[in-house]
């Protein structure tokens, strides 16, 4: 196996890396002088030209995210603002945290770079309200910059100004969502916003804003310093570049990686992530945070780890990386109903079909957990779930959608076998391949 | 409004604070974006936020009370009623619940009585079942103050309950368990 | 101007319609809870989901869509039915289902659009989420937050229309719940407004609820008569009989709003000190009468005493026809009549101003008085009359509408005083003569409003007791006068009104349109014949 690069997370194992003057000795802010010498065009066009897609979640392409900016003569007087996402909330999702604490400076110098290249000259990073301690950490290398010249009014002598800014959150996994993260900086309830308008044109404030992610920003500090074609030496065609991984449950080494794009998932979990405890069997994996849909062993050991093989494999998405594996000890419909209780939790509220339904999926759910379910439950909680996807403001609502549709549809036996059977509910009425001879009317019993 | 008994004493700022939500409100082009920042400080200084707090809150901001008190209520962290001293936060969400956090939450709530809103009587500690902290690699865990406690096991839970209820003071925040160091060992 | 197209109808918009309006110009409505056209978009409800043809993608809301050419939506498509069906059901989850006793029903649009686009078996097993029942939270307004859908309109209201911000969504998720801070109260006069546009049965309005089932009544349009701005209303009647008033839509004068003292002056329709019958020096006599023998009196003051004996004060309460009608018919048989406009508040008028509906003028026709009077060009102020009364050369006055007694303080009473007016009144109490004067509910006429928007009257109701229109008055006692030529009927008059004031040029009653007419400011040089649209003979 390739050894691992070490391109975000070369100063983690150094230790005191936070503190400025270790992590200067070993490169930080030195990309920034050479940033300031380049005009905002190019470095927009070196961030486009490396093909980094955003490493929130969604994926989209950073550059040309930055693109959207309106020039200054169509703002009417606006000023453009950056903020950098560091609300980290999807279970399974907990890289930003660790890069946020053991290299602040990665990001906060890819955040001046990318302000600059943006024409913001104030930055926010919203951080989730349960990291108060890494705010603290983050403040004191904002200040440490500052002091050196890096953050602050005419930065290194040339005339460009960007402040840093932290604001904390107060516990709401929505504000992960840019629209709403942007309604809570403001001060309100943490819901999205309509769109359109798109942030990069009426964001935070009503001004242009871009909204990036901690990985993304440190990545911006790599790429501007070693140019797109180094960075492209990393990764796939179309995922260029590394990701860093938060890898959780029933692995023998959890943790934080930083993968070259397009290396085998199953090498991954089995060797780098330490494997499965003795004797256990791979069950089902969720690649990219709890959001997006699950893969089958056999999924997993076809796919490799970037954007396009996932997804072309098993349906699912890279997302933030977060990666769930769970071993054949788990109980895929306490597994769903945990994660359902979840979404009933944290939905803002706002929109009809994710307000209402996501509660009613999770009741659904907790009586399949608990045996007081019948199968047409089960094609009743498929229905809600189509019929909450792309049916409201913000991907929250397809986030608790998928998990439904995918688990019903790749392990439906796990469902099918806590239910009483009516006999009106077949395997295809929760969108499952039919097990062979199955039809409506269940002729086939789910294995118990 | 301001003068408004809260737990008994006067619910106003002191001049001190009032100039660090000057400095606060000066960092935002809107003066309504310092809210989460003075509902924090409103929380940290009176415990809980109760109405005339939310009522101070608004009035400092420049809100309808309304509005401070809807997003109070939006969000988890902000307290909307009296807690203990030590407030448990453990995760239930999959991540920690695959490595036990149910046995966890079992054990902490065999050693105590909570009350409905999850107080025990001395005051001394509040119990909440809380949804994932990005801590999924070291599951499973809770937060107290600002705190991580990672890779929980009832005997581990034990010995900082037991600190807790020795007076022992809240540990420098920081995240416990350090996953990079430790595949550094491998 | 883009063009569109909803379910392949190509409808031109202006610019910046979105696709629910572009979709009702074009004949098709778009079901929908939480857009309202007087509100900032919120997007909230789903209802108005609907399939992208072309122009875009889909599914999306129509009420966040922009008209843009090319763009073509369908609401017919059965993935359409499905979405709104699905809403429904969501939106029916946590909801009491307590129509039975519930003073929404019959005017609920959840219940409407049940019908319409849901209706299918219950899927729901589980328990409801509750929510606090019966509030009351304002002086019109109970506040029932279980039947809530979370729409918002209530809360954009508070933020946007009145900007008192009293509303508010609490908590997230399916707990999410509306309210107001603990222990405060709405503390605005438009309270009425919250229960008019809360789709369903959360705000009820504390005045209407339980009097009367919404399908019992009838709509009929009309004007407020308490201030100079003159919104739009409805009159919700049974019989005859008026349970409320509501704002009728009007972009050019009150949206969709009016304020809770005009809404709540329906109550004076009925009132006990209302005019009803025709009072003379003998008591209650018929309203001919009655015209006769103040008839009788005018011929004999201006026979003694000369035409400067009798006057006349136009009424700012009136209509320009009542108005114009007594103008033409006395000066017809008393050239020499002396005519007065005094300006200013009756005692009944409510002690309230701001600067979103309610004027300081609460006189409903003050703009259209003054350009009678302007044109007439001998019409003397408050301290003209003060001073004819004050030498006691008029001793004949007569009144029209306003509480003149009042509005002058101490005076010198006239001789004779004849009082044609809708309410008792210090004028009407120290009157000779009294005509009942039909409430502007109850007639077919026009009010010039404060921006010099002339809003046509039509009967909503019929007039209450032996009242009469102002119009019908004056014909009465020109008739009495021996004036057997002057206009007759309110189309009639306006006619006559319109030609021979300059600002009404080219006016005429039934072309007023929906939001009114403006009256011209520069009245124009040349006279402009108004259409005739009295009916043929």
């Amino acid at each position: 196996m390739a050894m691992e690069p070490s391109i975000l997370t070369s100063r983690w194992k150094i230790p005191d890396a936070h503190r400025i003057d270790v992590a200067m000795k070993h490169g930080a802010w030195a990309t920034l002088p050479a940033a300031l010498k380049m005009a905002p065009g190019e470095i927009t066009q070196v961030v486009k030209d490396s093909g980094l897609r955003g490493r929130g979640g969604a994926g989209f392409p950073t550059g040309v995210k930055w693109g959207f900016v309106p020039p200054p003569e169509k703002r009417n007087g606006k000023p453009v603002y950056l903020v950098c996402n560091a609300d980290e909330s999807e279970p399974g999702t907990f890289k930003d945290r660790y890069l946020m604490w053991k290299d602040p400076h990665m990001f906060l110098e890819g955040i001046v770079i990318s302000a600059y290249a943006i024409g913001a000259k104030a930055a926010y990073i919203y951080l989730r309200g349960e990291f108060g301690f890494v705010r603290r950490r983050v403040d004191e290398a904002i200040a440490e910059a500052r002091a050196k010249g890096f953050i602050g009014r005419n930065i290194l002598g040339s005339g460009v100004d960007v402040e840093v800014y932290t604001h904390l959150g107060a516990g709401a996994y929505i504000c992960g969502e840019e629209t709403a993260l942007l309604s809570s900086l403001e001060g309100k309830k943490g819901q999205p916003k309509l769109k359109p308008p798109f942030p990069a044109v009426e964001g935070a404030w009503r001004a242009p804003t871009i909204v990036n992610n901690v990985e993304t920003m440190a990545a911006v500090t790599w790429i501007v310093g070693h140019g797109a074609a180094a960075y492209r030496e990393f990764g796939t065609e179309k995922s260029p570049g590394t990701k860093l991984l938060s890898v959780s449950g029933h692995v023998l080494k959890p943790g934080v990686y930083e993968i070259d794009m397009g290396i085998p998932m199953m090498d991954f979990i089995m060797d780098t992530a330490g494997g499965l405890r003795p004797g256990r069997k791979l069950k089902a994996v969720v690649p990219g945070g709890s959001s997006v849909p699950i893969m089958t062993p056999d999924e997993v050991a076809r796919a490799t780890i970037d954007y396009e093989s996932i997804h072309e494999v098993s349906g699912s998405y890279l997302g933030s990386g977060g990666m769930i594996v769970m071993d054949d000890t788990t109980d895929l419909a306490e597994g769903l109903a945990n994660l359902l209780r979840f979404y009933a939790h944290e939905s803002c509220g706002q929109c009809t079909p994710c307000r209402e339904g996501t509660g009613w999926m999770f009741r659904i759910l907790k009586r399949v957990k608990e045996g007081r379910a019948t199968d047409v439950d089960l094609a009743t909680l498929k229905n809600l779930a189509d019929n909450i996807h792309s049916k409201t403001i913000c991907f929250f609502g397809a986030s608790a959608a998928m998990p439904v549709q995918s688990w019903l549809k790749k392990f439906p036996d796990e469902f099918f076998g806590r239910v009483h059977r009516t006999g009106k509910v077949g395997y295809a009425d929760v969108g499952a391949e039919p097990p062979g001879g199955d039809k409506p009317g269940g002729t086939t019993q789910a294995a118990k | 409004m301001t003068d408004q008994a809260h737990n008994g004493e006067k619910v106003a700022w002191t001049e001190q604070e009032l100039a660090e939500i000057e400095e606060i409100a000066s960092r935002y082009p809107s003066r309504r974006s310092a809210m989460l920042p003075v509902l924090w400080m409103a929380q940290h200084k009176f415990g809980w936020l109760s109405l005339p707090v939310l009522e101070l809150v608004a009035e400092t901001v420049g809100v309808p009370p309304s509005e401070a008190r809807a997003v109070a209520s939006f969000y988890t962290m902000l307290k909307k009623k009296p807690t203990g001293r030590y407030v448990l936060q453990v995760c239930h969400t999959l991540s920690c619940a695959l490595n036990g956090a149910e046995e966890i939450i079992r054990h902490i709530e065999s050693k105590y009585d909570f009350d409905e809103n999850g107080n025990t009587p001395d005051g001394l500690f509040t119990l909440e079942r809380v949804e994932c902290l990005a801590s999924c690699g070291s599951g499973p865990m809770m937060q107290v103050g600002e705190h991580y406690y990672e890779r929980l096991t009832p005997e581990k839970v034990d010995e900082i309950l037991a600190g807790f209820e020795s007076g022992e003071p809240l540990p420098t925040p920081r995240p416990e368990a350090d996953e990079w160091q430790w595949n550094l060992q491998s | 101007m883009p063009t569109v197209k909803v379910n392949g109808i190509e409808v031109e918009v202006a610019p910046g319609t979105n696709m629910i309006e572009a979709a009702r110009q074009a004949g098709v409505d778009i079901p929908h809870y939480c857009y309202h056209p007087h509100l900032p978009v919120a997007g909230n409800c789903r209802m108005c989901l609907v399939d992208v043809e072309a122009g875009g993608r889909g599914p999306d809301i129509a009420c966040n869509m922009q008209a843009r050419d090319g763009l073509a939506i369908r609401t017919d498509t059965d993935n359409v039915k499905r979405m709104r069906r699905s809403v429904m059901e969501f939106l029916l989850v946590n909801h009491p289902l307590d129509c039975p006793i519930c003073d929404q029903a019959g005017e609920c649009r959840l219940q409407d659009y049940y019908m319409e686009h849901g209706q299918h078996h219950s899927r729901l097993a589980d328990e409801k989420i509750t929510r606090t029942k019966r509030q009351d939270i304002g002086d019109l307004i109970i506040l029932d937050a279980d039947r809530c859908i979370a729409c918002s309109r209530c809360v954009r209201f508070s933020d946007e229309v009145t900007k008192t911000g009293e509303l508010r969504l609490f908590n997230r998720t399916d707990h999410t719940e509306i309210g107001v801070f603990p222990g405060t109260r709405l503390s605005h006069h438009y309270q009425g407004c919250l229960a008019d546009i809360c789709p369903v049965g959360a705000l009820t309005n504390k005045d209407f609820r339980f009097q009367k089932r919404s399908w019992y009544l009838r709509a009929e349009p009309s004007v407020c008569d308490r201030c100079a701005t003159g919104c739009n209303i409805d009159v919700d009647h049974d019989h005859g009989e008026v349970f409320r008033y509501r704002p009728r839509r009007n972009d050019a004068v009150n949206k969709s709003w009016m304020c809770d003292f005009g809404r709540l002056s329906y109550k004076r329709l009925a009132a006990e000190d209302r005019i009803l019958t025709a009072r003379g020096p003998e008591g209650a006599e018929g309203v001919d009468a009655v015209l006769a023998g103040l008839a009788a009196a005018v011929d004999a003051a201006a026979r003694d005493h000369g035409d400067g004996s009798v006057g006349l004060v136009l009424g700012t309460r009136a209509t320009n026809e009542a108005n114009w009608a007594m103008l033409r018919a006395l000066r017809a048989a008393v050239p020499g009549a002396r005519v007065f406009l005094v300006e200013g508040n009756d005692p009944d008028a409510f002690d309230y101003t701001d600067d979103l509906l309610v004027h300081a003028d609460k006189n409903p026709n003050t703009a259209g008085v003054r350009l009678i009077a302007e044109a007439d060009g001998a019409v003397g102020d408050a301290e003209a009359l003060r001073a004819a009364l004050a030498d006691g050369g008029l001793r004949l006055l007569l009144v029209l509408a306003d509480d003149v007694l009042a509005r002058l303080g101490e005076v010198r009473r006239p001789e004779a005083l004849a009082f044609f007016g809708t309410w008792a009144n210090a004028t009407s109490e120290a009157a000779r003569w009294v005509l009942p004067l039909a409430a502007a509910q109850e007639v077919e006429g026009s009010f010039t409003n404060f921006q010099g928007r002339v809003q046509r009257l039509q009967p909503a109701i019929p007039a209450a007791g032996d009242s009469r229109p102002g119009q019908v008055l004056a014909a009465g006692l020109a008739r009495a006068l021996g004036e057997d030529a002057l206009p007759a009927g309110a189309a009639g008059v306006f006619h006559d009104l319109a030609a021979n004031v300059p600002a009404f040029f080219g006016l005429s009653l039934a072309g007023l349109g929906a939001e009114g007419a403006l009256v011209h400011r520069e009245p124009p040089t040349e006279q402009v014949a108004p259409p005739d649209t009295r009916p043929a003979p």
